[in-house]
């Protein structure tokens, strides 16, 4: 029995039915859609019933057996937004395709968030598992997911590999930074961090530090045993074709470099550092194929987008709730 | 169901289920990796020779359980057992090397950077710590 928040209130009377999803444009090469949710805006309970309808048995069961009726509902959301985050990118018009997804669009050709099945890689990272007739339809959509109690976000790109971490500014370590640091950061970061001055820098710093590096694991898509934190290190290094301007913030560019060549840890990653709604960091991580397009040293994109599925959706990009840090155009 | 009481003697910790596998390098050092039913594994070098004893103690799984209870600020009421999962717990990556550097402190030994961030339940914590003060004790 998926445990309601007591301050929730249940609406019985009526049947309540989620009206359709709106759709979303799909990402553009070298850019990054960020869907987030804040679990406290979340106050119907009988919405949070229908949510548990579109999760497959596996996911109800897994969210079922979280503890505690906040983690719970973090644990709902968490799965509600990469399926919807999914699908609303997929709407496709008219009966093109249609004899091919048949079973899962809804009547206005979206396709259905339940219909999506998941599966992880060898090393354990969630994807999506596209049915057969799938492949040359449909854009290869690549996600990952990061949640704090406060928010819960989906980062979203076509082709590239994406990691995304994010954190509350406010958070800060029970114990000593530095000590964290000089266990499990390589030495340059170490530096970098006793080269600040004031305490509390070296807390925020760290923990952005922290969620680039989150973020970096989780776009190649190893496991922490694939990337130990102590092997590679984030660096913030200036533009070579700005060195004699005067540097703004969003011209320094994150570079990841190994420490050993190890054979997984290689360094094509681009690394985005953006500040959410003035409470969260978020370190976004992509692996593009230079390639494809634009040049090494372009910086990527992102949209942001606060949504409460099926009842509000707000777009964030381009207004003071998303403060680009660095990497970003 | 493992669980933990205000007194040692009231505590019992059901043996983990698992598979344990002892290979033999050429070089002398055996390689240990134990791994459960969910895929997560921590493998740890030992000395050779080494007598493995897996299930952890009472006290230890007690001074976990505390441990991990104030990192993540579990109410009371919210059982913390050797099967709970760290992330259901609401334990992100950063919550885990804190907790572990908590442990090492506790129980004066240190833990690979690659262990510390692999480990997703109490009964984990619990077995490597159990593993690693037999290592220290035998060195």
């Amino acid at each position: 029995m998926l445990q309601l928040p007591s301050n929730l209130v249940a609406r019985r009377l009526v049947p309540f039915a989620l009206p359709s999803l709106p759709s979303a444009p799909l990402p553009s090469p070298r850019e990054a859609h960020l869907w987030c949710v804040k679990p406290d805006e979340l106050k119907d309970a009988s919405l949070l019933q229908e949510y548990m309808k579109i999760l497959s048995p596996c996911e109800k069961e897994n969210v079922l057996s979280v503890k505690g009726e906040v983690l719970q509902k973090c644990a709902l959301l968490s799965r509600v937004l990469v399926r919807t985050t999914l699908a609303r990118c997929l709407w496709i018009e008219g009966l093109s395709s249609g004899c091919l997804f048949h079973a899962r669009l809804d009547t206005d050709y979206r396709i259905n968030p339940r219909s999506f099945k998941f599966k992880k890689n060898r090393f354990g990272k969630p994807e999506v598992e596209w049915q057969h007739n799938d492949v040359g339809f449909l854009p290869s959509l690549q996600f990952n997911v990061s949640h704090t109690s406060s928010l819960i976000a989906c980062g979203i790109t076509v082709n590239d590999p994406i990691g995304i971490d994010v954190e509350e500014k406010q958070r800060r370590p029970n114990a000593n930074v530095l000590s964290l640091a000089s266990r499990y950061f390589s030495p340059p970061e170490v530096q970098y961090l006793k080269s600040l001055v004031d305490s509390d820098s070296q807390k925020i710093e760290f923990i952005k530090l922290w969620t680039l590096k989150e973020a970096y694991v989780k776009a190649l898509g190893r496991g922490f045993s694939g990337a130990p934190f102590r092997k590679f290190t984030i660096r913030f290094e200036t533009r070579g074709d700005l060195v004699s301007e005067k540097l703004k913030t969003g011209e320094f560019r994150i570079a990841v470099e190994p420490v050993s060549d190890h054979e997984t840890l290689t360094a094509n990653w681009h690394f985005a550092l953006a500040e959410i709604t003035g409470s969260h960091f978020a370190a976004i991580c992509m692996g593009i194929d230079e390639n494809d397009t634009g040049k090494e040293h372009d910086l990527l994109k992102l949209k942001v987008w606060k949504t409460l599925p099926y009842m509000e959706d707000e777009c964030l990009s381009d207004s003071e709730a998303v403060i680009k840090i660095s990497g970003l155009s | 169901m493992a669980s933990v009481a205000g007194t040692a003697s009231a505590v019992s910790v059901r043996p983990p289920r698992r598979l344990l596998q002892v290979s033999n390098g050429i070089s002398g050092l055996k390689s240990v990796s134990f791994t459960n039913q969910r895929k997560s594994s921590v493998s740890i070098r030992s000395a050779p020779r080494l007598r493995v004893s897996c299930a952890a103690k009472p006290e230890t799984m007690e001074k976990v359980c505390f441990i991990v209870r104030k990192q993540l600020a579990i109410a009371d009421d919210t059982p913390v057992t050797g099967e709970s999962i760290f992330s259901q717990l609401g334990a992100d990556s950063l919550d885990t090397v804190e907790i572990v550097m908590g442990l090492e402190e506790e129980f004066g030994i240190s833990v690979e950077e690659e262990s510390a961030q692999s480990i997703s339940t109490v009964q984990h914590a619990a077995d490597m710590i159990e593993l690693l003060l037999e290592k220290k004790k035998a060195a």
